[in-house]
């Protein structure tokens, strides 16, 4: 990942949508390779290939992917092929490379407030006392205000949510004679935030990777199993982007998308583990894995199925389905891994140390 | 066996989600042709005839669908005289004796009530912002309205124009125009249309209702093609059409002009400035302005322009579109700032019909592949059947409620729809599992302890998703709100009825 990261300077590679550019569909049999290499000269970037049918394997229809914008690639396509190009024989799809900028920064804020959402449910369900869980809801909160920094009218929502939480925990903390240190100082930084919103805005990164590391250093300490989850769920992901990577896709938004529905499919098998495990008492332990393992494996192998036969049938006719379908069949294949090996490793762990403890 | 409360629920809804698809009666049992247009300068719109209303039958013919309609019609018209036409809808008849055929375009009557997005069923879709500029709330409520407004005088039906704004409080208006996708959409949405009538540096009027009283505008007396010539490429064509002032413009005319002198021609004696029409800054044309109007409060002005072309057909056509175009901007005024389209998708319906076949296709081999895993590993065929066809049921719910909400099912959309299923297949596989996990609790016990796991990982799911309800200028809205209502119905209502389901088989 870091070698890739070095050669292409980003974590992914983006197709039209999300670099800006054109992609044509034209409703006729031309081959993809032909008209790639005629017009390279003229179409900046141009990427081609065919729609065929399923079941006669037909072609259908050629698509054209271009950074040079619509009007220009539909007079080069006009002149190419001595058509005119309507909405009957061809369709258009343009994206401004600012739109697609803005764009690839909002799947990115996206996909962290996902994390950190979930990182939040998670550790509602497994977690602790009631003070780290206000404590953790806290920082889930603050770092949607300050994703939607420029959204005034959230502002003032998330300003009384926060205002709400921060006394509940003062209170809490003061009747339990908890430690204060922490939460008064991150409060204090908090309030000093709202009060002057203009001084975080040129440190927006800094300090969202200031509240995952606090974030991070609450679920070590507080809850190890809801840990496990999130590094599951964090692993599938990061492992399926390194196969989508080295399989050279260009990834779409649609693409992205597929990474947050990873995310529903990776907890449902996560926490299921996690409650058999954690919650459960009767049987050994190994007993009560060996069931949750079945049950678990079940679920992931139907979506595997259910979704590699769906990948079978649409291959090739629509572009966004069948990014979608690779990435979660890929997705899951490391989810049983992730959930099976490495979650499971981390939660026996956890327990035999607290075994041997008590 | 007495189905519980939470079935009974289940039916009731699943019932009336097939109610919402395919309407009461059966939209597929329904014979006919719907009507999708009127043209609104035809006799067809005068006698009655409107969108939406299913035509049964004409002169007595049943008409059961689009090949019925067409083979009639065409057996009719054009004719030579006036003939006479009985058209008979559900609750109306219309009688029209024309010579040419109606002007209505019909289409068979569409099986469900299930809206397909632009990128299934075909049209076009900008998304715009202001160049250089941050548009305000109201701002952008304004431009929507002035572009919904301009695209109706334009024509165009089927159109959504709204706000949307993303993460990061940007704000851009997103059109939609479904079906086919007007020539020159580019230039409709994006020119600011800034109209300015002057003489020197005097500003004489500006499009928009304040200088404009009316503009003439097809009728054949006071706009059209004046005359057509041949130029060195081809031929260029006149057009003239009138506007009326309104009185402060007429004012101003004859207070600019009033001071101007006379330049005395064969041709005529003309004011010695001409008046100059801009559009966007651009001189479109300058008019003489004739002795008798120095000075003079008038109100009615002629506006010309011109349309050229390689042929004379191609030039009439082309200085049609421009007198259009500028009939539109001088009605409804000038945006205070340039556009800039970010985004511009045309979809041609064509692929549409086939990518719907293929979807349906993929659903009903995963649904294969799903229930071959079940049947192996439970080995139990009620049980197995009921997961299925309560997974089935959610489908069917979650399309209910898309009909309903007239959702526009897009391929995120579908997406959408599919994780859903697959967490609720995971649910109720959970559920069956646990109910046959051997401990000592009761059934109805090991299943709340079921439906706690199932709650963990919805709420896990769903606070997962509402980022995306704002991300990227709300494009993928489909997705994050086709899984929202699928996972919730799944927890509200197809899972406690597949936990009573599980229930009643234990005991």
């Amino acid at each position: 990942m870091g070698v890739f990261y070095a050669n292409n300077n980003d974590f992914i590679r983006k197709d039209i949508s999300l670099t800006g550019g054109t992609s044509v569909t034209l409703n006729d049999k031309i081959d993809p390779q032909t008209i790639r290499q005629d017009l390279a000269g003229q179409l900046d970037g141009i990427d081609t290939r065919g729609i065929y049918d399923l079941l006669t394997g037909e072609q259908k229809a050629v698509i054209i992917e271009t950074k040079t914008d619509s009007n220009q690639t539909k007079t080069v396509l006009e002149n190419y092929l001595g058509y005119e190009l309507t909405d009957a024989n061809s369709s258009f799809e343009f994206t401004g490379s600012g739109l697609s900028a803005s764009f690839y920064q909002q799947m990115i804020i996206a996909i962290f407030l996902a994390f950190v959402f979930m990182g939040m449910v998670v550790f509602i369900i497994f977690g602790e006392n009631i003070l780290v869980k206000t404590y953790v809801i806290i920082l889930a909160v603050l770092s949607v205000k300050i994703a939607y920094s420029s959204v005034s009218m959230i502002n003032g929502l998330v300003g009384v949510i926060l205002l709400v939480l921060i006394g509940f925990m003062f209170f809490y903390a003061i009747k339990k004679k908890s430690k204060l240190i922490l939460p008064i100082i991150f409060s204090l930084l908090m309030l000093f935030f709202f009060i002057f919103p203009s001084l975080y805005v040129a440190y927006t990164l800094e300090i969202i990777l200031l509240i995952l590391i606090l974030l991070m250093g609450v679920y070590l300490k507080h809850s190890i199993p809801s840990f496990a989850v999130i590094i599951s769920a964090f692993a599938d992901i990061f492992m399926t982007l390194v196969v989508v990577n080295m399989l050279g896709i260009s990834l779409s938004s649609a693409g992205i998308v597929a990474f947050l529905m990873l995310i529903g499919y990776s907890v449902d098998t996560d926490i299921l583990l996690t409650t058999r495990m954690m919650k459960r008492t009767e049987g050994k332990l190994n007993t009560r894995i060996w069931g949750a393992f079945k049950t678990g494996t079940t679920m992931t192998l139907t979506s595997l199925l259910a979704i590699g036969a769906a990948l079978i049938v649409v291959n090739s006719f629509s572009e966004v389905l069948s990014q979608i379908f690779t990435i979660l069949v890929i997705g899951l294949v490391f989810d049983l891994i992730n959930t099976w090996i490495t979650n499971v490793s981390i939660l026996k762990w956890y327990m035999e140390k607290n075994e041997t403890i008590a | 066996m007495k189905l519980s409360l939470r079935i009974w629920i289940l039916i009731a809804i699943l019932v009336i989600s097939l109610i919402s698809i395919f309407g009461i009666p059966p939209a597929f049992l329904q014979k006919g042709v719907v009507i999708t247009s009127v043209d609104t300068n035809s006799t067809a719109f005068e006698q009655g005839l409107a969108k939406g209303q299913i035509i049964t039958s004409i002169d007595g013919q049943k008409i059961s669908n689009l090949q019925d309609y067409t083979e009639i019609i065409s057996s009719k018209f054009p004719s030579d005289a006036p003939v006479k036409t009985i058209f008979n809808t559900k609750d109306s008849e219309v009688i029209l004796f024309t010579n040419s055929a109606p002007e209505i375009t019909v289409s068979n009557i569409p099986k469900t009530n299930l809206k397909l997005g632009l990128d299934l069923s075909g049209g076009s879709r900008a998304l715009i912002k202001a160049q250089d500029k941050e548009l305000s709330l109201s701002e952008i409520t304004d431009l929507v309205d002035i572009t919904s407004n301009r695209l109706n005088e334009f024509g165009i039906a089927d159109i959504k124009v709204v706000t949307v704004s993303d993460l990061s409080g940007n704000n851009y208006m997103l059109v939609e125009i479904a079906g086919a996708t007007p020539k020159d959409l580019e230039s409709i949405l994006a020119q600011q249309g800034k109209f300015e009538a002057k003489i020197g540096e005097q500003i004489v009027f500006i499009g928009g209702s304040r200088d404009i009283a009316s503009v003439c505008r097809g009728d054949a007396t006071c706009a059209g093609i004046e005359s057509c010539g041949e130029i060195s490429e081809g031929y260029s064509c006149k057009f003239a059409f009138t506007i009326y002032l309104s009185e402060e413009a007429a004012q101003r005319h004859a207070d600019i002009t009033s001071n101007i002198s006379i330049n005395q021609t064969p041709q005529g004696n003309y004011l010695s400035e001409k008046l100059d029409l801009y559009v966007d800054d651009n001189l479109l044309n300058s008019l003489l302005v004739s002795e008798d109007l120095k000075g003079r409060v008038t109100t009615q002005i002629q506006v010309s322009g011109s349309g050229q072309g390689p042929t004379r057909n191609e030039a009439i056509e082309s200085a049609n579109e421009e007198m259009h175009n500028l009939q539109t901007i001088l009605i409804t005024g000038s945006l205070p700032y340039k556009l800039e389209i970010v985004k511009l998708d045309t979809i041609s319906p064509v692929l549409g019909q086939e990518f719907v076949g293929t979807i349906l296709l993929a659903g009903l081999i995963a649904f294969i592949a799903v229930s071959i895993i079940i049947f192996l590993r439970y080995r139990k065929i009620k049980s197995s059947v009921l997961l299925l066809a309560t997974s089935l049921a959610e489908v069917v719910i979650i399309l209910g409620v898309a009909a309903f909400i007239e959702w526009n099912l897009d391929l995120p959309s579908i997406a959408g729809i599919l994780a859903a299923i697959g967490t609720g297949i995971d649910s109720l596989i959970i559920v069956l599992d646990e109910s046959q996990q051997e401990t000592s609790l009761s059934l109805k016990q090991r299943l709340k302890r079921a439906f706690a796991i199932i709650l963990g990982a919805y709420f896990t799911a769903l606070v997962a998703l509402i980022p995306l309800l704002w991300a990227g200028a709300g494009l993928l809205k489909g997705f994050a709100i086709t899984t929202i209502i699928g996972i919730s119905i799944g927890v509200l209502i197809t899972r406690p009825a597949f936990t009573d389901m599980v229930r009643i088989i234990g005991e």
